[in-house]
Formats: structure tokens, C-alpha cells, sequence
């Protein structure tokens, strides 16, 4: 279990989030991001890019976000990294439920990309505490 | 190893970049969904058709507001909502969803050419803020008048009611002396050593280097010609008054032309489980100058209520859980809340659903989303506008404008929680004019409703903003100060009772003057409303019995 936050994936369907979540971690949060469309590239590409944190977004087509946690945690060294859910709509109790999933939280889209990485600073935060 | 992060400059710029290239995008995306929404109306309805629509319109709605297109975000938002409920019954959609729908689209069309930024100017709703906002705060009179020792006197009967009168011998002193610093009004004669209109003519001059900066004028004169009048009222005159005049009068208009009431913000409950959707109202709002408070889970709403004291409700009519008309049901059930304009959105277009879910739920408009930031402006404030009016009118007594009995205790006992939450302490005094049955047997009810007047003024003039003055009976008030000690509170009703005791009450035949006992009891030496009021009761009490015209603190 690495303490420092460096990689972060972004598994993304939507090709204008991805631009935008790309600029907001690596030009404002100095992140180096690896992107992958769906959930099945996802599986294919993250043991090579490591990352230290996946952020997954909820509604993919063919795999969703859960199913394609699932999947991440058959990986052995994926297996305890931490995810973020991101999706449209966030509930108290749809977070809880998202956190029973294996999520350690959730980010609410459409988010602001100015602060993005400042939200993720404060969920990895947390996670160590 | 992560690249050094970019410029704020070169940040603003990508994102530009992004938000140009998005922009270009989204008459495509648009044209999709409808294009999609065309061939399952049409065609034989397939939920995978109906999937892809779905999922097109949640990109939109997650994506929308980062690239600040935040209105065509909430329309796709319903949309998308809406699509999901469809989704899950499993069937194709009834003809009232199709509607919908449909008018959703037709927004989501419309909304392509809006983004954020050039939103109409929302302010231009809202009435402009007085031109000199500092006026209220002054009580500043200049007064002039060719005759010294009317001029005196004067002075001093007008200072006893809070006002600072500074005296000038002439028109030419007057006008230096305000085109230096404005006072909150000008009293001047008319007739002059230079001329029996000099007055009139100064004011005229003056009014023409001012322009709209120009204080209200008061016009004192001998004078009752109806040529000295209409040219006192062309000089941009406020009021006439032949002499001898009517201090208790003067003061009135005086009140009436130097009070501004900074107009407290409108306090606005939104209530929508979509927080989205809830911060997207509430940013509208706030752009209007308009404090909003956000409750996404319903059952919150009880005790937020209470904290943030909203003068409206905006709230979503469906939502899991329980839905907005059983939330007004139980807001109107409460007497506090009887009154509060409740606002409902929903995305129902039958004019007749609308109007049941107005009786049911107890709503006073209904709003059909998506709303158009301009119509949600108009609406809220109208009716919270109206809502305070209302309020303000039921808590007031009517011949002094002070706040009467019923609304004296429920602010004593909201003030002495406060005091209890914050520890600190808190004066409640109790006033009574002596000798008051003998002024209406002597001169008349319509004195002694002036002399009340006169009271009520003189506390409004010299007590704190924060402090609290009602009319507790026929000639009975109270005062909550917070935040004061008892020694403090004295101190203060022992000034104004001699400032009282000062003004020259007038009748039709003569002057006379008129006196009040006031008792003070005192948070947390009384710890409790009730023992506060008995208190404060007991010391009047004692204060009329030690000879009246006097201030006792009460003692445990």
C-alpha cells in the first residue's frame, strides 16, 4: 500500500470528461493520469499502468462501474487499491451503498474542474487516516 | 513522475480550449437525442433504443455544468430523470411522459444557444437599492431660521427624538454647510432679511448643484398663501408647516424622510433532492441577492426551518421517500409556518394536476421545470416580498408600528434562547406611561394616542437595531435588549425616560408634558421567560408606587 498519490486512472465512456478530468489532474493537480473508454480496457490496462487510485465512472455501457470493480479486484495487485465511484446522481444512502461496493467514496458529476483534485486529495486523505 | 503543473494562465486557457470544443459538440448531442426520442415514438418502442437515449442524456447532464453550460445540465438532468423512470416501469412511456418529453427537448433545443455566460442580466429584476444608502443611518437635520429663539427651541424639541440639529443663521451659511457633508433632511423658513421667498430660492439653487443627492426639504413659514405653497412644492419641497409648528408632526415627517430600512435579503428553502438541481436554483437566487438555504433530504427540513427562518419554500414535488405536497401537508400543519409561501417544481404540465397539487400540498404557485431563470426570479421574490409585507403587517400594532403583544413574547422567548445558547445576557424592561387615563380625561383620546406615538418614536430613535420594542397594552410597552446587563439597561431607559419627560406634549389648548415608570429584569438573573416577565411586572410596579417618572431593576 503506496501513501503517496501520484497515478491515477480514469475509467471514462464520455470523451469530453475525459479531456476535462485530464486537464483538471494533470495541469492543476500535477497527477500523471492514465484513461481508459470502457471497462474492459480498464481491465486490460491497469495492472501495466499501476495506479494509486482509479476513479470509475458509474454508467458505462456493457460494463458498468461496479461491475467492472468487481472485476479490478480479481487483479491481485489491484486488489486494494482505492476506487472512486464518479456518477450523476449522489445520494447519503446511494453513497453508503456505492461504498458497500468497495468504493472508498464518491464524486458527484458534473463536478468543477478547478477543485477536483483537491476533492481527491481530501478522499485519499481520508482513506489513510 | 508527474508533469509540474501548469500555469494559471495556461489552465484557464485549456479549459477554454475544452469548453470551445465542447461547445461545437452539443448541437450534435442534441440533435442525437432527438433523433433517438423521433424513432422510438415512431418506430415499434425497443428498450435498447431507449437505453442508448438514456445514457446520451446522461452524458449531457454529467458533463454540461463542468463545461458551464449549467442550464442545458439541469434541463438534460430531468431529462434524464424522467427517461429513467420510463426505464424502469419496462413499458412505453403513458402520453403525459411523452409530453414531457417532448418539452424537455424542445428546451434542451432552445438551451443550446444560452451557456452560462450570457445569461440575461438577472439583477434587472430586482427594484435598484436606494441611491444613498448611508442616509438611514443619519439623523443630521440642518435647520435655519431667521428667528434665533424659535430656532432654539426648536432644535431641542426635534434633538430629544435622536435627531442632531446643527443651526445656521442664514441661506448662504446653510448652503455652504451642505454642500460640504448631506444631512439627512434641511428644515428652513422661507421669508429671509434677502426676501419673502429667499428660502424658497436657496433650496431651488441648491437643488440644481445636487441634483439627485439633494436631501428632502422641510418648508416653516409664517406664510399660509397658496402662492408660498406652490412654490415651496415646485422647489422640490416634501412638506409645508405654518407656524407655530407641530413638533410631534415635524418629527413624524422627519421619521418618514430620513427612515431607510436597509432591506433585509430575502431567505429562500429550497428543497430538492437532486442536490444538482437544488444548488442550480440556489446560485440563480443568490445572483439576486437572495440568501438560499439547500435541504436535499426531507427530513431535515423541520429543524432547518426553524434555524434559517425562510420568508418562501421552494420545493420539488417529486421526491423517493416522500414527496413535496406530503411536506407542505406538514408544514402547514404547524401555526408558525401557516403563512409561508410555498413554491412548488415540478416537471407536471396539466394545468389540472397542477392546481390539485396546490390544494393538496398547500402550495401557493407552481412552477413547471425546467424554469427559465428570470420566471424563478420573478416568482420568488414577488411572493416573498409579499410574505414579509404580511408578516410585518400581523406582528405590528397599529397606531405605533411597533411590534404588538403577541409578537413581544414569541421575540422574548427566541431572544432568551439565543442568550441561553450564547451566554450572555439579556435586559427585558416594562413600560408605563403615568398618569395616562387623566391625559385622555384631560385632552382627549386623540392626544393621548399622540402622546403614545411620541413614545414609541423616542424608543425607536434611540434604541439599538438589535433591540426589540413592542406595545405590550393600551399604553404599556416592552423592551428586549440583548447582549445587556443590567446596569447598562438602566443606564439607557433612564436616558430616554428624561428625554420623555422633556418633550413638550401638545394638546388643542395647551402644552404639557408627560411621564413613564419603567421595571427591568435581567437574563440570566431571571433564568427563565416567565420569571423575567414577573419580574420586570413586579419592578413597574415597584417604580409606580416609589413616586412613578422613574427606572427600578429588579432584584432576586
Amino acid at each position: 500500500m503506496t501513501a503517496s498519490l501520484e497515478r491515477i486512472l480514469l475509467v471514462e465512456d464520455d470523451p469530453d470528461i475525459q479531456a476535462v478530468a485530464r486537464l483538471a489532474l494533470e495541469a492543476v493537480g500535477g497527477f500523471t493520469v492514465g484513461i481508459c473508454s470502457s471497462g474492459k480496457e480498464a481491465l486490460e490496462q491497469a495492472v501495466g499502468f499501476a495506479p494509486d487510485l482509479i476513479l470509475l465512472d458509474v454508467m458505462m455501457p456493457v460494463m458498468d462501474g461496479p461491475t467492472t470493480l468487481k472485476a479490478l479486484r480479481e487483479l491481485s495487485p489491484l486488489r486494494d487499491t482505492p476506487v472512486i465511484f464518479m456518477t450523476a446522481k449522489v445520494q447519503t444512502h446511494e453513497v453508503e451503498s456505492y461504498k458497500q461496493l468497495g468504493a472508498v467514496d464518491v464524486i458527484s458529476k458534473p463536478f468543477d474542474p478547478m477543485n477536483l483534485s483537491s476533492t481527491i486529495h481530501t478522499i485519499w486523505a481520508t482513506y489513510h487516516a | 513522475m508527474p508533469s509540474s503543473p501548469a500555469t494559471p494562465t495556461q489552465i484557464q486557457q485549456q479549459m477554454q480550449a475544452l469548453r470551445a470544443a465542447y461547445a461545437e459538440k452539443i448541437g450534435e448531442r442534441v440533435l442525437q437525442i432527438e433523433q433517438s426520442w423521433d424513432r422510438l415514438v415512431k418506430d415499434d418502442w425497443n428498450l435498447e433504443t431507449l437505453r442508448t437515449l438514456h445514457r446520451m442524456v446522461h452524458s449531457l447532464a454529467g458533463s454540461g455544468a463542468t463545461f458551464g453550460f449549467t442550464y442545458l445540465g439541469t434541463i438534460a438532468r430531468t431529462l434524464e430523470i424522467l427517461l429513467t423512470s420510463i426505464l424502469e416501469t419496462g413499458n412505453p412511456p403513458i402520453a403525459l411522459q411523452r409530453i414531457q418529453v417532448h418539452a424537455l427537448l424542445a428546451s434542451l433545443r432552445q438551451s443550446i444557444h444560452e451557456p452560462e455566460q450570457n445569461l440575461p442580466e438577472l439583477t434587472a429584476f430586482i427594484p435598484s437599492q436606494s441611491p444613498l444608502p448611508n442616509r438611514g443611518d443619519s439623523h443630521l437635520i440642518y435647520l435655519v431660521d431667521d428667528d434665533p429663539e424659535l430656532a432654539e427651541d426648536l432644535a431641542l424639541q426635534i434633538g430629544y427624538f435622536g435627531y442632531d440639529v446643527v443651526r445656521y443663521h442664514n441661506s448662504t451659511d446653510l448652503k455652504e454647510a451642505v454642500l460640504q457633508q448631506l444631512p439627512a433632511a434641511i428644515l428652513t423658513d422661507i421669508t429671509f432679511s434677502e426676501g419673502d421667498s429667499a428660502g424658497i430660492e436657496m433650496i431651488s439653487a441648491l437643488r440644481k448643484q445636487l441634483g439627485s443627492n439633494m436631501p428632502p426639504v422641510v418648508f416653516m413659514s409664517l406664510r399660509e398663501d397658496l402662492t408660498a405653497r406652490l412654490e415651496a412644492a415646485r422647489a422640490g419641497g416634501k412638506a409645508y408647516f405654518t407656524k407655530p409648528v407641530s413638533v410631534p408632526s415635524l418629527v413624524d415627517k422627519l421619521d418618514e424622510l430620513t427612515r431607510a430600512h436597509p432591506q433585509e435579503a430575502y431567505r429562500v428553502l429550497i428543497v430538492d433532492d437532486e442536490s444538482h438541481l437544488a444548488v442550480y436554483y440556489s446560485l440563480i437566487l443568490q445572483r439576486t441577492g437572495m440568501v438560499t438555504q439547500v435541504v436535499t433530504d426531507p427530513f431535515d427540513l423541520i429543524p432547518v426551518m426553524s434555524e434559517f427562518n425562510p420568508d418562501l419554500i421552494l420545493m420539488d414535488v417529486y421526491m423517493p421517500h416522500c414527496s413535496g405536497l406530503e411536506l407542505g401537508t406538514v408544514i402547514r400543519q404547524q401555526p408558525a409556518y401557516v403563512g409561508i409561501p410555498i413554491v412548488f417544481l415540478s416537471t407536471e404540465t396539466d394545468l389540472n394536476k397542477q392546481l390539485d397539487a396546490m390544494n393538496l400540498g398547500g402550495g401557493d404557485e407552481f412552477l413547471t421545470k425546467p424554469i427559465q431563470p428570470d420566471h424563478l426570479i420573478m416568482a420568488v421574490y414577488s411572493r416573498a416580498q409579499r410574505a414579509r409585507t404580511l408578516r410585518s403587517l400581523m406582528a405590528t400594532d397599529s397606531l405605533t408600528g411597533l411590534l404588538n403583544h403577541t409578537t413581544t413574547k414569541e421575540q422574548l422567548v427566541q431572544e432568551t434562547l439565543r442568550a441561553e445558547r450564547s451566554q450572555s445576557s439579556l435586559a427585558f424592561a416594562m413600560l408605563d406611561l403615568d398618569h395616562f387615563k387623566s391625559v385622555n380625561d384631560t385632552y382627549g383620546h386623540a392626544t393621548g394616542d399622540r402622546v403614545i406615538k411620541s413614545l414609541s418614536r423616542l424608543l425607536q430613535q434611540r434604541l439599538r437595531r438589535t433591540d426589540t420594542i413592542g406595545r405590550y397594552g393600551g399604553e404599556e410597552f416592552a423592551v428586549i435588549l440583548p447582549d445587556t446587563d443590567g446596569a447598562t439597561a438602566c443606564k439607557i431607559m433612564n436616558d430616554i425616560r428624561q428625554r420623555f419627560a422633556q418633550i413638550r406634549q401638545q394638546s388643542e389648548d395647551e402644552e404639557f408634558s408627560a411621564t413613564f415608570s419603567c421595571g427591568i429584569a435581567v437574563y440570566p438573573t431571571f433564568s427563565d421567560v416567565g420569571s423575567l416577565k414577573t419580574a420586570a411586572d413586579k419592578a413597574l410596579y415597584r417604580a409606580k408606587h416609589q413616586g412613578r417618572n422613574r427606572v427600578v431593576l429588579a432584584e432576586k
